[in-house]
């Protein structure tokens, strides 16, 4: 492996606008992180607009530092207030708000910040060596393998969702559906376009994640304005005894591993991978019964692997250019409105872009580690901060965002439409996650799909012949019917019981 | 006091986003003064149909510089982009022909994405003023060098041949499909959006051939990775002096993206006159050269008349030649 680059992305993240942007991203993320409710998707969503004016290197440094301070900041809520900022903070809630209330909440908040910060470093490495790994071989990813990982990147991002699958299913439906809207690129013809010029173009990614994560998620907290009244637990001592530390070292170690390779599959990511490392911490553990009761490494392994799967879920989109989770689908747009196109070429043709986003995570995750360990409290003070202040606020810079994008009026009306739509789908239970994301994959699933088709002149058994694409395709077969016999298998355990 | 610094950075961050928000607004169209005399009153926008970054967008940005220079106003490129540039167009032609509306547009929006849309949606070159020719950007016709494809001939001998487009109505596939038409090689078009995926799909050999812009195939073909076959343009390259273009190996195909910048239609001669002086001086800067031999863009600053009329041959050339060849563009049969 040739280190020159990777040296060279040093030199492009130590740039002061670079170490600026790094800091104003991991502050944001863990802002939000902290306010339950927005979360990195809206807001990088959200602040997409104002990365236009910087290099794209700055502006990929700094919202990547926003997705993975997130994860940072939202074990503060849910150790202390029982409120998981994240989605991917919801099995901290088990064990953190246990310890929190036996008094420990200082010792939750040290390790799942040392976790966090051992996890994120640990895949960043990990992202050093294996996603050059990838786009080697990235060339060989034609037409049928990109189908086949956009399906499966559906179908995952479905079925760990946080409702029901038969919901998320139907979320990503629509999303499939308004990915076919606009002039079809094979043929010219127009679909649902309803004779509006506007819409030819196909419906633009960026005002549906602005309207459904942004201004949906906004309507709907407003909802919750009431709820939000709980005093926070006092923090006292931070650092977490030695005992503590070793006893969630081994924790930590594991699901920095489960949380690396969670990460790299399409639609996995950093929910599915604090809920796995928990769930195999407590499988392994002499005696489970201690969790929920206040085990430390109940909270250290999902922390450190949301961490490691926020950071290695750039690995396909970096080198494949597929995004494996909404968040990274937004900074996928933001990219593309910068002008670069992420793929297999982006390591060559702007080295300066990957080594610099690779490397600007190190120096970011100080940042956060300092944040989280002496700043601490006042990060804690910014669940004060009333709803009917920020809302309002936060609704006017979406709105002037999505207009600066394309110096668009449509857009704004887009948005509005859309934040409609994302409030209504939360009413009804439907996240707006799989919705963007299949969106997004929509696009690449039909184009791919059709274009398969082209090159094996109609025969869908060609699939199976091409080695990539045979082997996705017996995973995807396998994610498919797994649940499906795990089901079967328990309902006749089940009957046998009853007999 | 100890919520303060939270607060004071929420303030800072919304201040700056609102400011960030209101210069781009800037910039309006004020004046509404249709003869010229007061020329130019206020900024003038140069419209870009398509995103940032692209080579039409680099050309609007190399060009707004100097020329604001010379005419003492601010020149702001806006991004329109939407319907291979339809969009913007459509909208230009909609505003007062005062001259402080400019737009650069692509030959190909005019002439080959028209033979592909209904009626209603395609853009009709007698619809604007055309104020200068700007340069053109030549196709290559390019294979991975592995694959041993390095002539038309090698093509006819392989049988059947994919081969990437950069999308529907564009040169790209245009130039390709008339060649393989006119050579009698039995190709299967596989659209891509855009050049950079075309040329992946070639360097990973998912296709046999691409047709792509010269400009976004140069990095490559200096790696030696893809072999140049065939330039569609006029005369050889400057910088590829050994390949041939189609026409010398006998097949009459002729396809280049040529831009020019345009204005609502019915503009006074003088603001014409006065926006192509400035728009000559602009060409004649040491800069701008330099930026068109980077991206090996071959100038041809046209007067009005004269671009026109070499436009309307294209437009009626690529017309006849996919009409007598039967060849859809809206298609991928």
């Amino acid at each position: 492996m040739d280190f020159a680059p990777v040296i060279d992305g040093f030199g492009v993240v130590l740039q002061p606008e670079n170490l600026l942007y790094c800091l104003i991203g991991v502050t944001v993320g863990m802002l939000i992180g902290v306010l339950p409710g927005l979360g990195p998707a809206a807001t990088v969503a959200i602040l997409l607009p104002i990365t236009l004016t910087v290099e794209p290197v700055t502006a990929i440094i700094m919202l990547a530092g926003i997705f993975y301070g997130a994860q940072y900041g939202g074990t503060i809520t849910s150790v202390l207030l029982r409120l998981p900022g994240e989605a991917s903070s919801v099995v901290t809630v088990f064990d953190g708000y246990a310890m929190a209330r036996q008094g420990r909440a200082g010792a939750a908040l040290g390790i799942a910040a040392i976790g966090s910060f051992v996890g994120g470093t640990l895949a960043i490495i990990g992202l050093t060596f294996f996603a050059p790994l990838v786009a080697s071989f990235a060339l060989d990813f034609g037409p049928p393998e990109y189908t086949i990982l956009a399906l499966l990147g559906i179908l995952l991002v479905a079925s760990v969702g946080s409702g029901t699958l038969v919901k998320a299913l139907i979320a990503a439906a629509i999303g499939l559906l308004l990915a076919t809207i606009g002039r079809d690129s094979f043929t010219g013809s127009e679909r649902f376009t309803f004779g509006i010029l506007q819409l030819s173009d196909a419906l633009d990614f960026v005002p549906i994640a602005m309207g459904v994560f942004g201004l949906g998620e906004i309507l709907y907290n407003l909802e919750d304005r009431n709820n939000n009244t709980k005093a926070p637990t006092k923090v006292t001592k931070v650092l977490p005894s030695k005992a503590e530390l070793k006893q969630s070292s081994g924790a930590i170690g594991r699901g920095s591993v489960i949380g690396f390779f969670l990460g790299i599959l399409p639609g996995g990511g950093a929910v599915l991978s604090s809920l796995a490392a928990y769930a195999y911490e407590k499988k392994r553990s002499k005696n489970p019964e201690r969790f929920g009761q206040g085990a430390i490494e109940g909270v250290a392994a999902p922390e450190s692997a949301n961490n490691a799967a926020a950071t290695s879920s750039f690995i396909p989109l970096l080198t494949l250019g597929i995004p494996a989770n909404a968040t990274i689908a937004v900074i996928y747009g933001a990219l593309l409105i910068q002008g670069v196109t992420p793929g297999p070429q982006l390591v060559e043709d702007h080295p300066d872009i990957f080594w610099g986003v690779v490397n600007s995570m190190y120096i970011g995750n100080v940042f956060l580690l300092i944040m989280s360990i002496p700043l601490i409290g006042l990060f804690v003070k910014i669940l004060q901060v009333r709803a009917a202040i920020l809302a309002p606020i936060t609704v006017l810079i979406t709105l002037i965002g999505a207009y600066t994008i394309n110096n668009s009026v449509f857009d704004i009306f887009l948005v509005c439409l859309f934040g409609a739509i994302g409030y209504l789908m939360k009413k009804v239970g439907l996240e707006p996650g799989p919705l963007v994301l299949a969106f997004v994959l929509g696009v690449l699933l039909e184009s791919s799909l059709r274009r398969s088709l082209i090159l094996f002149g109609g025969d869908p058994t060609g699939f199976l012949g091409r080695p990539i694409s045979g082997t996705l395709v017996a995973i995807l077969v396998a994610v498919i019917a797994f649940p499906l016999i795990a089901k079967l298998w328990k309902s006749k355990s089940k009957q046998k019981e009853l007999v | 006091m100890t919520t303060s610094p939270t607060r004071r950075l929420k303030a800072l961050a919304g201040v700056a986003v609102l400011a960030l928000g209101l210069s781009a607004c800037g910039g309006g169209n004020l004046g509404s003064d249709d003869s010229g005399e007061n020329f130019p009153d206020g900024a003038i926008n140069l419209t870009v149909g398509q995103d940032p970054g692209g080579s039409t967008d680099l050309i609007a940005r190399a060009l707004a510089g100097p020329v604001s220079d010379d005419l003492g106003v601010e020149v702001p490129v806006l991004n329109r982009p939407g319907a291979n540039g339809a969009l913007a167009a459509k909208e230009l032609a909609s505003k007062s022909p005062n001259g402080q509306e400019l737009m650069v547009m692509n030959l190909s929006l005019v002439a080959i994405t028209s033979l592909t849309v209904p009626e209603d949606d395609a853009v009709d070159l007698d619809d604007y003023t055309v104020i200068t020719g700007i340069s053109e950007d030549d196709y290559v016709l390019v294979s991975n060098s592995g694959s041993g494809l390095e002539t038309i001939d090698d093509l006819k001998a392989a049988g059947s041949v994919d081969y990437a487009t950069t999308g529907t109505g564009t040169g790209s596939q245009l130039s390709s499909a008339l060649l393989f038409k006119l050579a009698e090689i039995d190709g299967t078009a596989v659209p891509f959006d855009g050049g950079s995926p075309a040329l992946t799909a070639v360097l990973g050999n998912q296709v046999d051939v691409a047709s792509i812009q010269l400009g976004e195939a140069v990095p490559q073909i200096e790696a030696g990775t893809i072999t140049p076959i065939v330039t569609f343009a006029a005369d050889r390259n400057e910088f590829l002096d050994d390949v041939p273009t189609a026409v010398e190996e006998g097949y009459d195909v002729e396809v280049a993206q040529a831009r020019a910048i345009v204005g609502p239609k019915d503009m006074s001669d003088d603001v014409v006159k006065e926006l192509r002086d400035a728009f000559t001086k602009a060409f004649e800067t040491k800069d701008y050269q330099a930026f068109n031999e980077k991206n090996l863009l071959r100038p041809q600053e046209l007067d009005g008349a004269e671009l026109t009329e070499a436009w309307n041959q294209s437009i009626e050339t690529y017309r006849q030649l996919t009409e007598e060849q039967g060849i859809d563009l809206g298609s991928s049969e």
